[in-house]
């Protein structure tokens, strides 16, 4: 597998090198949000370089940031959680990512994953030797997962079931009882649950995010994944988190443990400062969003583009089916052309060609500028047949 | 009710002594720690200038995967001024620490071959790492009158059997010892015979007197050898976890692609900090090795006068030495942290980090 993994990973780092070489290129593929992390947030980094530069950290973080992170997922997914015990402090949501895979599933083991998703996922599952059983989402139902495709997914070897909500790329969000019926699921199949939060502050319009871990039954099943990336615009600082049972974590400690060892403790402090210190920079950034979103959606309604409603996230998966062409293809087309950005749906899955994913975390200018550019290369597309 | 299919998995962890197998358990840092391997220096302000500087200018976001481009050009010319090694900047990758160094390259490099070759004595960083996914291994035996490392005679015979891929430290990162120029030139001998690659942690390499041989030097180009360590040691950047690996061009498209999986990209602050720690090296390290020199002597007449056995080490960081069960735990009890030498696989040694604190212990080991 290692020599020829993530593929789809690397159409992407392809296609950003390319983009690196155009002056005047608008990004609207990688999920960096634009705004720059709150200054108070760099204040904090610099009192540690000061201050804490010399402390060491244990594997699964400073105390101080556990208890800051099972205060935040108290008070934003009402996950209650031991910070001595069941945290663990990450190098981002990927590594997060990485070892909860890892800490769950064996070689030959299923994991049920709700598709389109995030490429990573597939290429941490390979290195584990697990395998991923897809159950489809469709556009047309806003990308929702029926729990009752993933209870015909289930077999003898499945070990646990993938809940990503908002989902990436596909912006879907799990409903409070589709959220239920999925751990009702778990439960009778006895599945352990990955649940990625990672985007659970970016909810849109009446949706509601709900982590499996809060419900009952959910805790003791469920290791639960966030990092301060999106949320913060902390994309550069690497910082993220694993909640879950105790036994699990224990688990994941030792997988930390053995690939990384620990996380800046610069970021860490960093960190306490985001969780602790004030949210209005939070509220004004998914303020943004919300508008920047709306201007995406009509933007590609006015060019008579379909996609599946994004619920949540930070981004749209747009269907691109109309032109004719692989979305490796249309990417490289837009780029080349027109000098945008956008992520194709093959990288991501290998049944959504017909996908690209557009993200909205550029100044609304960047944004309008670079869907007419879009609209000019469709266009040209289309006429060529 | 309980899950059975939680009890198989955690089943499953506990089977992996590999992965369960002790670690070096990070202290609190106070006086009496001298458990780690790392310099306790101060960050000098340049470094926290530099990385202020790129954090309020808005380098906060994701950097290139391998890294950013110019602290990739300074490692590279680093290692090729330290240890007459060729790499060029396409063949490095920062990482998140040596911990991530050598996770990254064992399971990528050993991607490729059948089993690798692991010195019975060996950092347990290392052990635990080759516990993520099974790998086979080759227990190579080492010569405890030669600070633990294997002799050249054992990997010699290791890769006639069949060996093609070696796991090394240069110093031993339990003892300090290193391999002399001319065993360097019959390791490499071994392995250039037989098309052999190895993993080479050179991490403690700075901290010999008068450099260390390494077996990247032996190659034109980089071809067979990887090299691994701290990025800037001995800089105050111990707590940011910052390490590179210098690989050869064919390994670098997987492990980029394994460190993206794993972490998209490593710490942006810390990376520049690094890249200042870099302009400041030269002149700190000169310092420090005159520093370390004074202190590991002074060590070494004070154990000899309380007949406490050293190992002899050549790099002037670390020293270590023979200590019973009962002597070590007096240790303990005297509040000191160390480095066990039962956690490389050597029980009956300790190792000290060689530092003005370390002369007190040796009166409570004693």
């Amino acid at each position: 597998m290692s020599k020829k993994k993530a593929q789809g990973t690397n159409l992407l780092y392809q296609l950003i090198g390319e983009a690196r070489g155009y002056d005047d290129v608008i990004i609207m593929g990688r999920g960096d949000p634009d705004f720059d992390t709150p200054a108070h947030i760099v204040a904090a980094a610099k009192n540690a370089m000061i201050n804490h530069h010399a402390d060491s950290t244990p594997p699964e973080g400073l105390l101080a940031l556990r208890e800051a992170i099972a205060a935040r997922v108290k008070r934003v997914n009402n996950i209650d959680v031991d910070p001595a015990t069941e945290v663990v402090v990450t190098n981002g949501g990927q590594e997060a990512l990485f070892l909860m895979v890892l800490a769950v599933l064996a070689p030959g083991d299923e994991l049920i994953v709700p598709e389109p998703n995030y490429n990573t996922y597939a290429d941490s599952l390979a290195f584990a030797g697990g395998v991923k059983v897809e159950v489809q989402t469709y556009a047309e139902d806003d990308f929702r997962a029926d729990p009752a495709d993933v209870r015909a997914a289930i077999s003898d070897k499945t070990r646990a079931l993938l809940l990503v909500s908002p989902n990436n790329p596909a912006a879907s969000v799990i409903s409070p009882a589709d959220m239920r019926e999925m751990l009702d699921i778990a439960i009778a199949n006895d599945l352990m649950i990955l649940a990625d939060d990672i985007y659970d502050l970016f909810v849109y319009d009446e949706f509601e995010h709900v982590s499996p871990a809060s419900m009952p039954g959910g805790k003791e099943r469920a290791l639960t994944l966030n990092a301060l990336s999106k949320a913060y615009s902390m994309t550069g600082w690497r910082l993220g988190w694993i909640v879950g049972p105790a036994d699990l974590m224990a688990r994941v400690r030792e997988l930390k443990a053995a690939i990384s060892g620990g996380t800046s403790v610069i970021s860490q402090h960093a960190g306490i400062a985001a969780l602790t210190g004030p949210q209005d920079a939070v509220e004004m950034m998914a303020e943004a969003y919300r508008r920047r979103r709306r201007l995406v959606l009509d933007a590609l309604d006015a060019m008579g583009i379909k996609y599946g409603l994004p619920q949540g996230g930070q981004f749209v998966f747009a269907d691109i089916g109309f032109t004719g062409m692989d979305s490796g293809e249309v990417a490289q087309r837009i780029l080349s052309e027109q000098h945008v950005l956008a992520y194709p749906g093959s990288a991501f899955s290998k049944d959504r060609k017909d996908y690209l994913r557009m993200t909205f975390l550029q100044p609304e200018d960047q944004l309008i500028e670079g869907l007419e550019r879009m609209k000019v290369a469709m266009a040209n597309i289309v006429a060529e047949g | 009710m309980a899950s059975k299919t939680k009890a198989e998995i955690l089943a499953g962890h506990e089977a992996n002594t590999a992965l369960n197998a002790r670690s070096l358990a990070p202290a609190p840092r106070h006086a009496k720690d001298l458990g780690a391997d790392g310099m306790f220096s101060p960050l000098d302000e340049r470094i926290i200038a530099a990385a202020s500087e790129a954090l309020e200018a808005g380098q906060t976001h994701y950097v290139d995967v391998p890294g950013i481009a110019p602290l990739r050009s300074e490692i590279a010319d680093s290692l090729n001024r330290q240890t007459g090694a060729r790499y060029e900047p396409g063949n490095i990758i920062i990482t998140a620490g040596l911990q991530e160094s050598r996770f990254l390259s064992i399971q990528e490099i050993g991607e490729d071959f059948e089993n690798i070759g692991v010195p019975a004595v060996i950092h347990p960083g290392v052990r635990k790492a080759l516990g993520v996914r099974a790998r086979k291994v080759i227990s190579l035996p080492v010569d405890a009158e030669r600070g633990y490392l294997p002799s050249v005679q054992a990997i010699a015979e290791a890769v006639a059997g069949g060996c093609r891929l070696l796991y090394l430290e240069s110093p031993s990162r339990l003892t300090g010892a290193a391999y002399t120029s001319e065993e360097v030139a019959a390791i490499a001998q071994a392995l250039g015979d037989a098309g052999a690659a190895a993993i080479w942690d050179g991490g403690c390499g700075p901290w010999v007197e008068g450099g260390c041989g390494s077996l990247a030097a032996t190659e034109e180009s980089p071809k067979q050898i990887t090299t691994i360590g701290e990025a800037v040691p001995g800089m105050g950047l111990a707590s940011w976890f910052i390490g590179y690996i210098a690989a050869p061009e064919d390994q670098i498209p997987a492990m980029q692609s394994q460190k993206q999986i794993m972490a998209i990209c490593t710490s942006t602050a810390a990376q520049f900090a690094a890249l200042e720690a870099t302009k400041l090296f030269e002149e700190a390290r000169g310092l420090r090795l005159g520093q370390l020199a004074q202190f590991k002597s002074g060590l070494t007449k004070t154990a000899a006068s309380q007949n406490i056995a050293v190992i002899a080490g050549d790099a002037l960081n670390i020293i270590a030495l023979r200590a019973s069960e009962a002597a070590s735990a007096r240790l303990r009890e005297a509040g000191y942290e160390f480095a066990d030498g039962a956690s490389f696989g050597a029980p009956g040694v300790i190792r000290l980090n060689v530092n003005a604190a370390a002369s007190a212990a040796l009166q409570a080991l004693s």
